[in-house]
């Protein structure tokens, strides 16, 4: 465990539970005749959090820091990949399921491992149409498939 | 009617022929969920909610509630059975729940016993099964009557409890643990509130006020982190397979292995029952007991099949006995099951003590379908376990990519919106980022499961009692529940307080 991230992460949710406590103050109370407004719930959870994360902030000066053990990390292919899947994300519904499933898997696959362009071409063009056929035309489901021009 | 005519109508169900399907392509999906290191049976079982609820998307709904969650259970306990051949065969587990079958089972697989290995653990899974199943019938019916009389205060105190056990086990830092605990309930808080209408931070923003979608969220954290971690960090190599003489016991071993099987069945049992405690600690907690109370105990860890029998029964008897809370008091007790029970309310369902009036059909038969289901496994395993074995090398650069492919399918097939592709994808990175640093994420899902109903048992108990929080500990039952809660949390920080070293619940 690193005790940075720690620390971040306990300063993150300590903020998030500020904004939660405040936040909850401007639901609108209901016209509902209890006093147990939409409100009660949210503002607890907020002072809880607050005060875990101070507790874990505190905890992160206590403890030694441990040596972590840095593997290879392999931060080229992830953000690869990473972004591949953003841009199948953002391009799902603008080109259709079939094209943009079949690019990121030849993305990703060509990623991990290159070379064996035939094994890949197979199996990321199997999967996007099979998918694609079972879900919409077997299935009757809806799902963009193909661009709309 | 009797339990025993419920049983008869669970069969009835369970046997129909698209649900016997469902239940072997969930229990084979299962074994390849819990071969693989990697995925685990949460990410299997959440991947998999999208696709069932495709799959049984014509049917009448209390039937396509009964087909998935066939599917989906038999995934969970499949994966019971999966994660031994690698434990034994190649000493890494495929689930953290067969870690200690390890110790023995390698062992043996040195001593080219590995056959009676693998046999022996899937006979204990069966009859672990099999014993699980009996006391979930026995104690399915009194339990929900039970649970039939408890007013908003009892649930919300119980749910309470339910969330305490699984944060008080759930990693290193109890602190962290509960962070997540809290930081779930509070995304299960945004959308549209039940009670009074009134939409609670959703910032005008239209895809937040049916709030966040648990099935999104489940499958980000558990399968895309998982995903993302192996991408990340490359793997080492690969072991040698052991190889694979003999698969059936011989004599001498099945008459070692009986009580070592039937105790770990029922302590197994016990264990998943109790909200938090999971498979995970109950394998650990029959090799510990077994080690102490069998003869050949001082020999365990040199291959003895004692040592295969005992935790591989626990485990898939707690996989059993983590149903009875889910489907008898509503609450889940382990991520899993967290997960099993938001598919159900992804179907409008409510587990809980009125499931077993309501909806029998979908209670009992899935009862009879984990009986069905196990007997699917112990055929299917004992002459297919070689092939089994051989799913370890399914290529890591096909498998990955093909599981963030399948999880953004299965979100937008359901949710219809590129919102939760983003939010999935968030998750994916958070899930990662957070369980690298020991922020367990199964207490997050639950509370996110949870939280909805919490909120809505407290304020329902409020406004009985005109705002008056003494309303939770005045009801003796109610009280107990939170004292119990308390306790969960207490006591394992004493342990570590006093230096102990305390067993976490890795599996969630």
């Amino acid at each position: 465990m690193s005790k940075t991230f720690d620390r971040y992460a306990g300063i993150a949710f300590l903020l998030i539970g500020v904004l939660f406590v405040i936040e909850s103050q401007k639901i609108s109370e209901s016209a509902y005749g209890s006093n147990v407004g939409p409100s009660i719930f949210p503002t607890c959870l907020g002072v809880l959090l607050i005060l875990l994360s101070i507790r874990l902030i505190y905890e992160t000066f206590k403890y030694k820091t441990q040596e972590t053990e840095k593997g290879s990390m392999q931060y080229k292919k992830f953000i690869i990949i990473f972004v591949a899947a953003i841009l199948y994300a953002l391009l799902l519904e603008k080109i259709g399921y079939v094209i943009t499933t079949f690019a990121f898997l030849m993305i990703s696959f060509q990623t991990m491992e290159r070379g064996k362009w035939i094994s890949s071409i197979v199996i990321s063009l199997a999967f996007s149409l099979g998918i694609y056929y079972l879900f919409s035309v077997v299935l009757g489901g809806a799902l963009p498939g193909f661009p709309q021009f | 009617m009797s339990t025993l005519q419920f049983l008869i109508d669970g069969f009835s169900i369970a046997a129909q022929w698209h649900n016997l399907l469902f239940a072997f392509v969930g229990v084979l999906i299962g074994t390849a969920v819990g071969v693989l290191p990697g995925i685990g049976p949460m990410s299997g079982v959440a991947l998999l909610i999208p696709v069932t609820a495709t799959l049984t998307s014509g049917m009448p709904t209390s039937a396509a509630a009964a087909s998935s969650i066939i599917l989906l259970a038999g995934v969970y306990y499949g994966a019971m059975y999966g994660g031994s051949p690698t434990s034994i065969l190649l000493n890494t587990p495929g689930e953290s729940s067969s870690v200690v079958t390890t110790l023995d089972g390698y062992q043996m697989a040195q001593q080219g016993r590995a056959g009676a290995a693998l046999a022996i653990s899937a006979i204990g899974s069966f009859v672990a099964g099999i014993i699980a199943l009996i006391g979930l019938v026995l104690l399915a019916e009194p339990l929900s009557n039970v649970a039939l009389k408890f007013g908003p205060a009892e649930y919300f105190s119980l749910m309470l409890l339910g969330l305490a056990a699984v944060s008080g086990l759930a990693g290193k830092s109890i602190t962290k643990a509960l962070i997540m605990t809290v930081f779930g309930l509070m995304l299960g808080t945004i959308g549209i509130d039940a009670v009074s209408g009134i939409a609670r931070f959703t910032y005008d923003m239209p895809v937040l006020y049916g709030g966040l979608e648990f099935l999104t969220i489940a499958v980000g954290l558990f399968a895309l982190g998982e995903v993302f971690k192996t991408i990340f960090e490359k793997d080492d190599e690969d072991g040698k397979i052991a190889k694979i003489n003999r698969i059936l016991p011989t004599k001498q071993d099945m008459k070692d292995s009986t009580a070592p099987i039937l105790r770990g069945s029922i302590l197994g049992f016990f264990i998943g029952v109790l909200p938090g405690a999971g498979a995970t600690l109950a394998s650990f907690f029959s090799y510990i007991s077994e080690k102490k109370i069998n003869k050949n105990g001082s020999k365990f860890g040199t291959g003895r099949i004692e040592g295969v029998a005992a935790p591989e029964s626990a485990n898939n008897a707690a996989s059993g006995g983590a149903m009875i809370p889910l489907l008898t008091l509503g609450i889940p007790g382990s991520g899993t099951t967290a997960i099993l029970m938001g598919a159900l309310i992804m179907y409008n369902i409510q587990p809980g003590p009125l499931l077993f009036d309501e909806h029998p059909d979908i209670a009992w038969g899935l009862i009879a379908s984990m009986f069905i289901g196990n007997l699917m496994l112990l055929i299917l395993n004992m002459p297919l376990v070689k092939v089994f074995a051989k799913i370890i090398d399914t290529p890591k650069k096909y498998l990955l990519p093909i599981i963030i492919a399948i999880s953004f399918f299965g979100v937008y097939a359901v949710q219809y919106t590129t919102f939760d592709l983003f939010l999935l994808l968030g998750c994916g990175l958070a899930g990662y980022f957070l369980v690298k640093n020991d922020f367990p994420v199964a207490p997050l899902v639950l509370a996110l499961v949870l939280g909805p109903m919490i909120e809505n048992n407290m304020r329902r108990a409020l406004t009985i009692s005109n705002g008056d929080f003494s309303i939770f500990v005045d009801r003796g039952l109610s009280l107990t529940f939170l004292i119990v809660a308390a306790a969960w949390l207490i006591i394992p920080l004493l342990l570590k307080m006093r230096g102990k070293k305390v067993i976490i619940n890795e599996e969630g």
